[in-house]
C-alpha cells in the first residue's frame, strides 16, 4: 500500500455513523422480493406527490426541467432531489476510482467497505448541499420570507428524503427486491410521464377551446366533437403544443426498436476446463453498456445546463458565458430554453421543421450524441470493469476456457469483439435517442431509451428469477 | 447432454445467487473480490447461459454490496422509517394548517 495519506482514510471515523441496510441471510423468495419491490416503489411514489412543508412558491424558471425525467424527481414535492445525490456520487466515485486518482484495492475487504461507506457519505453530503443551495437561491421563496424555522425544516425534509432515497436503493440491490433502486425509479417516472401524457384528462385552453391534454383522450375527444371528422383526425396527431398521436406512436415505435436491437448479440462458445462436457456461452450484447452511455451523456448535458444557466443569469453580457449557453423563456411552458451557445448546440432541434431550418444545428447536435455516446461507452468499460482484460480474468477464474484457443490468447479473442461492441453499441444508443428526439417521443429520446433498457433488465431479471425458483424448489 | 445441462444451470444459478449479499461472499471465495464490481453485473442481466456478461446497466452506480460496517438496519425499519417521514412531513402539513387557521381566527 505504501503507506502515507490517503483520501479514502477520511471516510473511517464516519462509517459507524452510515445507515446500512444488513444483507439477506437467506434466499429472499421472489414473492417476497416482488413485495418489498412494491413497497419501495409506493413509498417513492407518495414521497413524489408528496409536498415539502413550508414552501411559500415554486415559480420561477426552474434550473433542473431538464434532468427532472432522468433523474426522478418532482417540483415542489419531498421528492425534489430524486435520486441526484445517488446518481452524482456513484459517478463522481466511480470516476475517481476508474482514473485512479482513490486508489482503491478491490481485494481488501476494508478498502471496499471504505469506498462503500464513502459514496455514500457523498450522496448524503451532496443532498444536503443540494437542499441547502435550494433553499438559500430563494426556489421556494426567499429565506426572509419562509422564516428561518421553516428554511431549516425545507432542508431537514430534503435531506431525510435522500436518506430514505439511498436506503430504498440499498434495500433492493442487496438481495431483498428485484433490479436497483435507482433504476427502479427512473423507469417508473419516465413510465409515468408516458401514461400521463397519453391519457392525461386536464383540460388545456390555448385560444382554440378547451383541449384535453392526453393524446389519446384528445384524439376521440376530437373526433367525437368536431363535424370534419379529416380535420379533426388532422388536429389529433399533428397538434404542436399538446402531446399528439404521432409523439405517441413515435414513442410505442422506438420502444419496439430498442427491444428488438437488445437482443443483437455475438455468442463466444466457452467450456469448463475442470468439469467435462460443461458448456456455456459468454453473450456479447450489442449494448454491452446498455444504458449507461445516456446517463453519463444526460449527467454531462444537464450539467453544463445547470452552470450556463446560472452563469447566463448573472452575466448575461459576457462573451464567454454567451458562448455557453444563451436562454430564453419559452412561450409555452414558461421553463427556459437554450437559443444560442454550446448550450443551444447539444440540445435537439424541437421539430423536424427546426432542423430543416438550422441544418448544422442537427447536424452538430448528432454528431455530439453519436460521438459522446461512442467515447462514454469505451471509457465505461475500462472504468466499470468489465474490459476485455477483465473480463479474460473472470473467466479464467472461473475456470472456463474458449475451445480452440489457448489461454493466453483469451483476451485476444475477447478484445476482438468487447471494444467494438461498446463503441458500436454506444453510437446505436446515440443514434436511438437522435432519432426518439427527432420523431417527437413522449419524455425526451433520453428518457424513452432509458426508460426501454431498465424494463428490459427487469424482465430478464424476473425470468431469472423465475427460473431459480423453479430450479430450487422444482414446482 | 441431461448432465451438462443440469450443471450448466447450476453455474448460472450460482452467478444469480451472488446477488444477496452474503450468499455472495461465500461460494467463490478470494474469487469473490477481484470479481466484487463485477459481481452486480453479473446478477444484473444475464440468462440461462453459463457464464454471463453485460456491461452495465444503472445499478452499476453501486460497487459492491458486502457488508460495510455501520449502523446495521434491518429492511423492516428501512420501510418503517420512510413511512414515519411520510407521516412525519403530513402533520406537519395539518399542523400548519391547524395553526395558521387558529392564528387567523385570532387575529
Amino acid at each position: 500500500m505504501g503507506g502515507g495519506f490517503r483520501v479514502l482514510h477520511l471516510v473511517r471515523p464516519f462509517l459507524s455513523f452510515l445507515p446500512e441496510v444488513q444483507s439477506a441471510d437467506r434466499k429472499v423468495p421472489f414473492r417476497e422480493k416482488v413485495i418489498y419491490t412494491v413497497i419501495s416503489l409506493f413509498i417513492f411514489l407518495v414521497c413524489s406527490q408528496l409536498p415539502l412543508y413550508g414552501i411559500h412558491s415554486t415559480t420561477g424558471a426552474d434550473p433542473f426541467y431538464w434532468m427532472r425525467v432522468i433523474l426522478a424527481s418532482n417540483r415542489g414535492t419531498v421528492m425534489e432531489l430524486g435520486i441526484t445525490p445517488i446518481v452524482t456520487s456513484g459517478l463522481v466515485m466511480q470516476l475517481l476510482a476508474g482514473s485512479k486518482i482513490i486508489e482503491v484495492d478491490n481485494n481488501v475487504r476494508e478498502d471496499r467497505a471504505l469506498l462503500n461507506g464513502a459514496q455514500k457519505l457523498l450522496g448524503i453530503l451532496i443532498a444536503v448541499g443540494e437542499a441547502v443551495a435550494y433553499v438559500l437561491s430563494g426556489m421556494y421563496g426567499s429565506v426572509g420570507q419562509l422564516g428561518v424555522g421553516n428554511a431549516i425544516l425545507i432542508i431537514v425534509q430534503l435531506c431525510f428524503a435522500g436518506i430514505i432515497v439511498i436506503c430504498l436503493d440499498e434495500l433492493l440491490q442487496k438481495g431483498y427486491g428485484l433490479g436497483s433502486g435507482i433504476s427502479l425509479f427512473i423507469a417508473t417516472n419516465i413510465c409515468e410521464s408516458i401514461i400521463w401524457k397519453a391519457f392525461s384528462p386536464t383540460t388545456i385552453n390555448s385560444g382554440r377551446g378547451a383541449e384535453f391534454e392526453g393524446a389519446v383522450i384528445a384524439l376521440f375527444h376530437l373526433l367525437i366533437t368536431r363535424t370534419d371528422k379529416v380535420r379533426a383526425l388532422r388536429e389529433a396527431f399533428y397538434r404542436q403544443n399538446l402531446p399528439n398521436v404521432t409523439n405517441l406512436l413515435a414513442t410505442v415505435l422506438i420502444f419496439l426498436i430498442v427491444i428488438y436491437f437488445q437482443g443483437f448479440r455475438v455468442v463466444l462458445p466457452v467450456r469448463s476446463k475442470n468439469a467435462r462436457g460443461q458448456q456455456g456461452s459468454y453473450p456479447i450484447k450489442l449494448f454491452y453498456t446498455s444504458n449507461m452511455p445516456i446517463i453519463l451523456q444526460s449527467a454531462l448535458v444537464s450539467n453544463l445546463y445547470f452552470i450556463s444557466q446560472l452563469l447566463y443569469r448573472k452575466y448575461s453580457g459576457n462573451f464567454l458565458v454567451n458562448l455557453l449557453g444563451k436562454w430564453q423563456e419559452s412561450e409555452y411552458s414558461g421553463q427556459s430554453v437554450p437559443v444560442g451557445g454550446l448550450a443551444y448546440y447539444v440540445t435537439a432541434p424541437s421539430s423536424l421543421a427546426d432542423m430543416a431550418a438550422n441544418p448544422f444545428h442537427a447536424l452538430f447536435y448528432i454528431v455530439f450524441m453519436l460521438s459522446a455516446c461512442a467515447l462514454f461507452s469505451k471509457t465505461w468499460i475500462e472504468v466499470s470493469g468489465s474490459s476485455a482484460k477483465d473480463v479474460a480474468k473472470q473467466l479464467k477464474e472461473q475456470q472456463m476456457v474458449m475451445p480452440g484457443h489457448r489461454d493466453s490468447n483469451l483476451q485476444k479473442e475477447l478484445n476482438r469483439y468487447i471494444p467494438t461492441a461498446a463503441a458500436f453499441g454506444g453510437i446505436c444508443i446515440g443514434a436511438l435517442t437522435v432519432l426518439a428526439d427527432f420523431m417527437g417521443a413522449i419524455g425526451s429520446g433520453t428518457g424513452i431509451l432509458l426508460a426501454v433498457t431498465i424494463i428490459y433488465q427487469y424482465f430478464e431479471t424476473f425470468e431469472k428469477e423465475k427460473a431459480s425458483e423453479l430450479g430450487l424448489f422444482g414446482f | 447432454m441431461a448432465r451438462g445441462s443440469s450443471q450448466s444451470q447450476s453455474t448460472s444459478s450460482a452467478s444469480s445467487n451472488t446477488r444477496p449479499g452474503p450468499v455472495g461472499i461465500a461460494p467463490r471465495g478470494s474469487a469473490a473480490a477481484t470479481a466484487g464490481m463485477r459481481r452486480r453485473r453479473v446478477g444484473g442481466s444475464s440468462n440461462s447461459s453459463s457464464v454471463s456478461a453485460s456491461g452495465g446497466g444503472s445499478n452499476m452506480l453501486r460497487f459492491y454490496t458486502d457488508d460495510a460496517p455501520g449502523l446495521k438496519i434491518t429492511p423492516t425499519v428501512v420501510l418503517v422509517m420512510s413511512v414515519c417521514f411520510i407521516g412525519f412531513v403530513t402533520a406537519l402539513h395539518v399542523f400548519g394548517k391547524l395553526y395558521r387557521y387558529r392564528s387567523g381566527a385570532g387575529a
